[in-house]
């Protein structure tokens, strides 16, 4: 397992140093922007324009008042950020099986002394390392960003909470397109699947809090489970987000466990 | 004792009837050619045998082992129909990381394989992507072979192999079963099969047709010879002892010979012959004694 464990790593090396760069990069810009701009005072004036409902979303639930705490914690809701996160896991998930099938490789792969089980589970745990790192680049971005800058720090223990939700989060969508890597041939196919989900799924979060009618869709996304704000500014991680995020977790990588091992190579 | 035995294995995939009851076993020593057309379930069984694809009936034993442990896999040696490497890593890393998979059977085999098929170490430290698709099946061959395995199941081995290359891997192969080691050769190619293997299971359609020996394959073998000579063809040359079909168009006759050829010989030693095209077997020839009975066919 080691074995493979190392190859893959080797493998999508550049990948991953880019994606840590690129997620620490941007949280260390978001430093750079809220240090030498006045970013509250003016997102409050372009929101003066905008509609109540609009308003309130952005001031409330986006950017938490508008602190610099606010904003920097609104870093990690934005959407690069979490594109940035979901990309990491979607790709290493399709490419760990459809992926591996599409190059050709998979066959002389598992005719070695290696079992699917054991397959799948090394590329699961390889890629809870890799988001794990990415998830704690992310981090030092913004701790370093807040140094340099001296900008008010976040505590330990809210960027730990951080840390463990957008995770779990990330972790989630690696799972869930795994489930549909062990259907596919082909990683790109697979990829833009999970692309799409997490792109319905962070529409319907953003939909169901901007739009009270469609505020009884929120459960039915991911992105519901997670925020950033909560971690950071109220030093809160709701149980039932990491058991929602655990569950998806297991039941996803179970079910392409279970899909895997019946699956005909190629 | 059989390395490996197959018992009724069967295979469907949608409306395809891919294998249909394939049965045979290999014993330890013995190289067994896997023949048939394209398309025939060669590959497929291949596959079901070490459980990339699961058959919908049947059992495999490998080492009188029907549970397909991963272990079990330690000692079996694969070359894939479509061999498909690793571009970006080195051929010598390639080896290495395949090796890493057996830590208790280490490729003890490398060095004679490297040497054999002439891979140097300029090869060696190249990226697979540049190498060209002969050295590339080298490479597969030696992944295969280079932990010593008591099963050999190869898929077209000598697709890319100049003839030179191909001569190394018969010789290299014959000493492989002479030292008890066991193979299966998937090939359409009549005359590899010919040269290197004890018995022959014949695939046609998912379905083993025959497993013979080599011997008995030759004599039972249909060859194809075509002829043209000065005057008309002679009735005594189409009804000659060991013509099975024949198909005679003017000064032209095809015929289709099976066992002793000396009779048909004999009748053509006393003809003035034009043209005299006595190729190579094909496989289809094959195919043609199992199922053709005797025709004439004059046009």
């Amino acid at each position: 397992m080691f074995n493979l464990a190392l190859h893959i790593a080797r493998r999508h090396a550049l990948f991953l140093v880019v994606s840590m760069c690129l997620l620490a990069g941007f949280q260390y810009l978001l430093c750079v922007v809220v240090s030498t701009v006045n970013l509250g005072a003016a997102i409050e004036e372009i929101t003066k324009s905008l509609p109540p409902a609009v308003q309130s979303l952005m001031s409330e639930q986006f950017f938490y008042g508008l602190s610099t705490r606010g904003i920097l914690a609104f870093g990690w809701n934005h959407p690069i950020a979490l594109a940035l996160g979901a990309a990491v896991g979607i790709v290493l998930a399709a490419r760990a099986i459809a992926g591996e099938v599409e190059s050709g490789g998979m066959e002389l792969l598992l005719s070695q002394p290696l079992s699917r089980s054991q397959y799948l589970v090394t590329q699961c745990l390889l890629a809870l390392g890799v988001l794990a790192i990415v998830s704690f680049a992310g981090i030092i971005g913004t701790m370093l960003g807040q140094k340099v800058f001296r900008l008010e720090l976040f505590g330990l223990k809210s960027l730990l909470k951080l840390t463990i939700s957008f995770f779990l989060l990330q972790s989630s969508l690696f799972a869930f397109t795994l489930a549909l890597s062990v259907f596919g041939r082909e990683s790109g196919h697979v990829a833009t699947a999970g692309f799409l989900f997490a792109l319905i799924s962070y529409l319907i979060h953003v939909i169901g809090r901007m739009w009270s009618k469609a505020a009884f869709l929120l459960p039915y996304s991911l992105y519901n489970y997670y925020s950033a704000q909560a971690a950071l500014i109220d030093d809160r991680l709701a149980w039932k987000s990491i058991a929602v995020f655990v569950g998806v977790f297991f039941f996803s990588v179970g079910f392409a466990m279970w899909r895997f091992v019946r699956r005909d190579i190629p | 004792m059989p390395v490996l035995e197959v018992t009724g294995l069967s295979k469907r995939f949608g409306e395809v009837q891919a294998l249909s009851n394939i049965s045979f076993s290999v014993e330890a020593g013995e190289i067994l050619g896997y023949l048939g057309p394209n398309g025939a379930g060669k590959t497929t069984t291949l596959r079901a045998i070490l459980r990339l694809v699961h058959a919908d009936a049947g059992v495999v034993r490998l080492f009188r082992d029907s549970t397909n442990r991963a272990a079990i896999r330690a000692n079996v040696g694969y070359l894939p129909g479509e061999l498909r490497l690793y571009g970006d890593m080195t051929a010598r890393s390639l080896l290495d990381y395949f090796a890493r998979y057996r830590p208790d059977r280490p490729p003890v085999l490398r060095g004679m394989l490297l040497k054999s098929f002439e891979v140097d170490d300029r090869i060696l430290s190249q990226r697979v992507k540049f190498l060209s698709q002969g050295t590339r099946q080298k490479l597969g061959l030696i992944i295969a072979m280079q932990h010593d395995p008591e099963l050999l199941l190869l898929d077209e081995p000598t697709l890319g192999f100049d003839p030179l290359v191909q001569q190394t891997f018969q010789e290299m192969l014959s000493h492989f079963a002479h030292r008890g080691r066991a193979i299966v050769l998937s090939s359409h190619i009549l005359s590899e099969v010919e040269a290197l293997c004890g018995r022959v299971a014949i695939l046609r359609s998912g379905e083993i047709v025959g497993i013979e020996a080599v011997e008995s394959l030759r004599q039972r073998m249909v060859r194809r010879l075509e002829i043209r000579v000065r005057g008309s063809i002679p009735v005594g040359l189409i009804r000659a002892a060991g013509v099975v079909r024949s198909s005679v168009s003017g000064n032209e006759a095809v015929l289709w010979l099976q066992g002793n050829i000396n009779p048909v010989l004999r009748c053509v030693a006393g003809l003035e012959v034009e043209k005299f095209v006595f190729p190579e077997p094909a496989l289809e020839d094959i195919f043609l004694s199992y199922y053709q009975p005797r025709q004439e066919i004059h046009v």
